[in-house]
């Protein structure tokens, strides 16, 4: 008799054990970004970002019931290690790679993922070749470089009306395809370019080639740069009463907290192009911002959105997914339509990018040191302010 | 014993590639450090032979690297011919390099001539990226379908490749050139006075040097398949690991680059994959450095008595 | 010229002079420790940075402007060469190695040690010390209005020159007037026969490291208000400071000042002029030309003029 009862509870207790030990199958991804070097900040916001969305999708139940568990590589922004850990990933049979942030690394794990046909899902990553050489398993969901200052480049258009710009630019891909992309587009709204020119990133001092942009008169003076130039560039902009109808900046190093945090009355109605900010309407945009904020004290920039976007986006392709396997993953991807707090996601072939989400981009101004959406207008949070005031009559 | 170790290590490697057979075992990954250890080991053995042999200490190795990598990629992008033709090209046209670099550098002495190199590996990187349609610039160059995606094979052309420079080191030492090389190391004046046209002399090595590392470089494009010119010029990762790589090893051996290669890059990426510690490799490159520049200066096998001594007062009696 | 060109000729010229000061400091500690020890010492730039840190430190903590930090680094600055010169460098240039250049591979070992315990204790975020006056400058035309032209004169630009200027000129003092610091240039002049004189050799090496560590501890602070901190700031520092010391002229110290102006003024003018990408490549090309046309530098030129050859 005991033993029946014994043999009973034991097959009761397997049966119960059974579905919570499958449940408890978890999902590891592993990612590879910047935790270390120089683009380590971005690194640490962007794993901030993807760990708060593994929490909500794990509260949510996972994906397809598994957990996702997380992990995170340090490529130190260095592409042959970036390369490294992907194919150590992708040996380890991880069937999708997330993640990477500079461009440099990203064409490095592009290349990997193509040849050994590992769905591979790009952040932050802006250069535009890396979604136009045909690969079939390498997607984006951040929009390409060419496309970032495309509501900057409205808001001229519409509102300035320049008649003439000048052009600065660090010396990295990012700096240099922003440059080109600005250009191109001057070129096509009837701007005259009359200064493009490319700086050595890190310079103590850029009054030389400031007063030059000065003797010339532009009517926007257009930077690209990572973190400190753009702080740089404004107080030294600042110093030299370099004027002009409005200065502008190519996402980065301008639409980031460090940037009014260092640069203070200077960075005053700055306009910078940008991907996201924290006002943006999207479905799920401004708990993000705000849970972020709430944790870390400081808004997300549009990197940590699109991080934290991703692993949505990820679980959407892995429910359709047919099976996990990579192929399973990219189809997957590939039939993606959702709406995330970074915006709309969905890939598609256009324009000479393949496996391309195009998001619409902002346009974003300093107003008393906070920044603030002001185009396109319907998504703007505040009214823009142009034209700016000289720098002798700023208080 | 001596005379039948590099057969043995050499067959001894040959057979590596086997382990992808062995389940379980992360062959991709083991074989990629490998071919980097590898590289880094022509690297090292180029720097030595210049620097250590013939006493012109370079700290800009980067540049011969790096002239190598972009002849090898220039080939592909600019005439459309595979990457791997840089290989051969790397001859006349770092060789080249060289000479002009040399004409330039040689007559500097000691500090001064390391310090020029500097500046000729800073110069480089500045003009490939400035030459934007050139070059391609900072967008650098990429290889769209690199020739093969399982590592055996390029394993096996850089293995022949260090294979190859062991043992044309090894006889240029053996012979005179290796003699005129030491005696412009120890004193110039003294070898110039016994009529030994140093100049000549400084400049072979800076050539044969040169042209070695821009093999390694060549190797670098087609295997890795994206380089720029922040990449491959770097005076930190490159040029001062190539220093670090003989000077652990030990300078002016047969063996000091290899095993010095073999220390660093597998040190680093043991370290880099500790969590904690990862953060904290270069502290311990830079305190390695110290400690075998304090008490193993000629390196681990130019002081192998040193330390076998050292270890051995370790041990209780 | 029309009024445009001639703002920015001579915007460029102030912006170089005021460069060009603050670059003398740096070379200045590296001429010194050159020229006595005879030794390249890769790890300038981050004692540099370890200066800058310190104010950095001192400024988050207890609001200390960078500029009294000085106080504070220098001193601290030295103590660390002297330790680093006394318990590493001497050690190394006594041992028998292979390559004389032994030394010069310590101080890149040193250079990342110091490099890497900043990364681990401050991570490589960004820093800088937001002060007040960081945009303040004087302008032309507020002071006679109606001037053609606009030139400015940034603020702390300006009071980190005129400090830089303040130190040059005691480091001369002390350097031509003092004990110490004749002993110290008789080491650099001829090591033996300064030892034949009775001087003590060994300790003026470690006090002239420390010094020339002191020294440009001192050119971070001055540097902060204006620029930024992260742990690898210095490798470009200690380039910049090559360059000067050898178009100086080694150990000179009014050649470092010289140097230091010419390049700060040559580095704006290329930045104006020719394209700030190519800044480097110039600096670099001017290092090479000197170093195998003058190697003794502007000094040995300006030597040469004296004594009439």
């Amino acid at each position: 008799m005991k033993r029946t009862v014994a043999v009973v509870l034991a097959v009761l207790a397997f049966v119960v054990a059974a579905p919570l030990l499958a449940a408890a199958a978890e999902f590891k991804l592993v990612i590879p970004l910047p935790l270390t070097g120089k683009q380590a900040k971005f690194g640490e916001i962007m794993k901030k970002s993807y760990e708060m969305a593994a929490e909500e999708i794990n509260a949510a139940g996972g994906i397809k019931g598994s957990t996702l568990a997380l992990g995170f590589e340090d490529s130190t922004g260095k592409p042959e290690i970036a390369r490294s850990i992907v194919e150590k990933l992708i040996e380890s049979k991880q069937p999708v790679i997330v993640g990477e942030y500079t461009s440099a690394c990203a064409k490095a794990v592009a290349a990997v993922a193509e040849e050994r046909k590992t769905p591979y899902l790009v952040v932050a990553s802006a250069d535009d070749a890396i979604t136009q050489q045909n690969y079939q398993y390498v997607f984006r969901q951040n929009p390409v470089n060419a496309h970032y200052a495309d509501a900057l480049v409205n808001f001229l258009v519409e509102v300035a009306k320049p008649k003439t710009m000048a052009i600065l630019y660090e010396s990295t891909a990012f700096g240099t395809s922003g440059a080109d992309a600005m250009e191109n587009d001057a070129k096509k709204n009837g701007i005259q370019v009359v200064l493009k020119e490319k700086y050595e990133a890190g310079a103590p001092d850029f009054k030389p080639i400031l007063s030059k942009v000065k003797s010339l008169t532009p009517d926007v003076v257009y930077m690209v740069s990572y973190v400190m130039d753009a702080s740089l560039l404004m107080k030294q902009i600042k110093e030299l009463r370099l004027d002009a109808k409005l200065f502008a900046g190519g996402a980065a190093g301008f639409a980031i907290p460090e940037f009014t945090d260092n640069a203070k009355d200077a960075a005053e109605y700055v306009v910078s192009a940008t991907l996201w900010t924290p006002q943006l309407k999207y479905k799920g945009s401004k708990e993000f911002a705000e849970k972020y904020k709430a944790k870390y004290q400081d808004y997300p920039s549009y990197h940590g959105a699109s991080a934290y976007a991703a692993l949505f986006v990820l679980k959407a392709a892995m429910t359709a997914a047919k099976d996990w396997t990579a192929e399973g993953i990219r189809d997957g991807f590939k039939g993606v339509s959702l709406e995330t707090a970074f915006g709309p996601v969905k890939f598609e072939n256009k324009e000479g990018y393949q496996n391309q989400n195009f998001v619409a981009t902002l346009a974003i101004q300093v107003q008393k040191g906070e920044f603030e959406t002001i185009w396109p207008k319907d998504l703007a949070s505040k009214p823009y302010n142009f034209p700016v005031p000289a720098w002798r009559d700023r208080k | 014993m001596n005379k039948r170790l590099p057969p043995l290590v050499l067959a001894l490697l040959a057979a590596v590639p086997a382990i992808s057979l062995v389940p379980g075992v992360n062959a991709n990954y083991w074989l990629h450090n490998l071919i980097l250890v590898v590289m880094w080991s022509v690297i090292g053995m180029s720097w030595n032979l210049l620097s250590g042999y013939c006493g012109q200490v370079s700290f800009g190795h980067a540049a011969f690297f790096g002239l190598g990598a972009y002849t090898a990629g220039l080939l592909y992008v600019k005439l459309g011919l595979s990457a791997w033709w840089g290989i051969a090209a790397t001859v006349p046209v770092v060789g080249a390099a060289a000479l002009v670099i040399g004409f330039v550098c040689l007559r500097l002495r000691g500090p001064f001539f390391a310090l020029a190199t500097i500046a000729v590996g800073v110069i480089l990187r500045v003009v490939a990226e400035n030459l934007t349609g050139f070059t391609g610039g900072d967008l650098g160059i990429m290889i769209r379908e690199r020739t093969w995606v399982e590592k055996t094979w390029y394993y096996y052309i850089i293995l022949a490749i260090a294979a190859g420079t062991f043992w044309f080191v090894e006889r240029v030492v053996a012979s005179r050139l290796g003699y005129y090389f030491v005696a412009i190391r120890e004193d110039q004046d003294a070898a110039e006075s016994l009529g030994i046209n140093t100049t000549l002399y400084k400049t072979i090595a800076l050539v044969l040097s040169a042209v070695i590392a821009g093999f390694a470089g060549a190797f670098y494009m087609n295997y890795m398949g994206y380089i720029d010119p922040k990449v491959v010029f770097a005076l930190h990762d490159i040029s001062i690991m190539a220093i670090m790589v003989v000077i652990v090893g030990g300078v002016a051996t047969r063996w000091g680059p290899v095993v010095g290669a073999v220390i660093m890059i597998l040190l680093a990426e043991l370290i880099r994959t500790i969590p904690k510690i990862g953060a904290a490799h270069h502290t311990v490159f830079g305190v390695l450095l110290i400690v075998v520049i304090i008490f193993l200066p000629n390196g681990i096998v130019g002081d192998m008595a040193k330390l076998r001594r050292l270890l051995r007062i370790g041990r209780p009696s | 010229m029309t009024a445009a060109k001639i703002e920015v000729l001579l915007q460029t010229l102030i912006s170089g002079l005021l460069l060009g000061g603050l670059y003398a400091l740096i070379g200045l500690g590296m001429t010194i420790i050159m020229g006595v020890m005879k030794i390249i010492n890769l790890a300038h730039g981050e004692l540099m940075m370890v200066g800058m840190y310190v104010a950095y430190v001192l400024f988050s903590w207890a609001h200390i402007d960078p500029y009294l930090s000085i106080l504070v680094a220098a001193p601290l600055l030295f103590v660390l060469g002297v330790g680093l010169q006394k318990y590493l460098i001497n050690p190394v240039m006594k041992v028998d190695a292979i390559l004389p250049e032994n030394q010069v591979i310590l101080t890149v070992g040193i250079g990342m040690v110091l490099a890497n315990l900043a990364t681990l204790i401050f991570k490589s975020d960004y820093r800088t010390t937001p002060v007040e006056y960081a945009t303040k400058a004087w302008y032309l035309s507020d002071y006679w209005r109606g001037a053609p032209i606009e030139l400015s004169l940034s603020f702390p630009w300006t009071v980190s020159f005129l400090f830089a200027v303040a130190i040059t000129t005691g480091l001369w003092f002390f350097l031509s007037r003092t004990d110490t610091g004749k002993s110290i240039r008789a080491t650099a002049q001829d090591k033996d026969a300064a030892l034949l004189m009775g001087v003590n050799v060994e300790r003026m090496r470690v006090v002239t490291f420390g010094l020339g560590s002191a020294l440009v501890g001192a050119a971070g602070c001055l540097f902060l208000p204006i620029y930024y901190l992260y742990p690898d700031v210095g490798g470009q520092f200690t380039l910049t400071g090559f360059v000067i010391t050898i178009l100086g002229g080694l150990g000179s110290t009014f050649g470092a000042i010289l140097g230091g102006l010419i390049l700060g003024v040559f580095e704006s003018l290329t930045a104006t002029y020719v394209g700030m990408g190519w800044a480097p490549v110039g600096r670099f090309v001017i290092f090479v030309a000197v170093l195998v046309f003058v190697p003794g530098g502007v000094a040995s030129l300006l030597k040469r003029r004296k004594l009439g050859k």
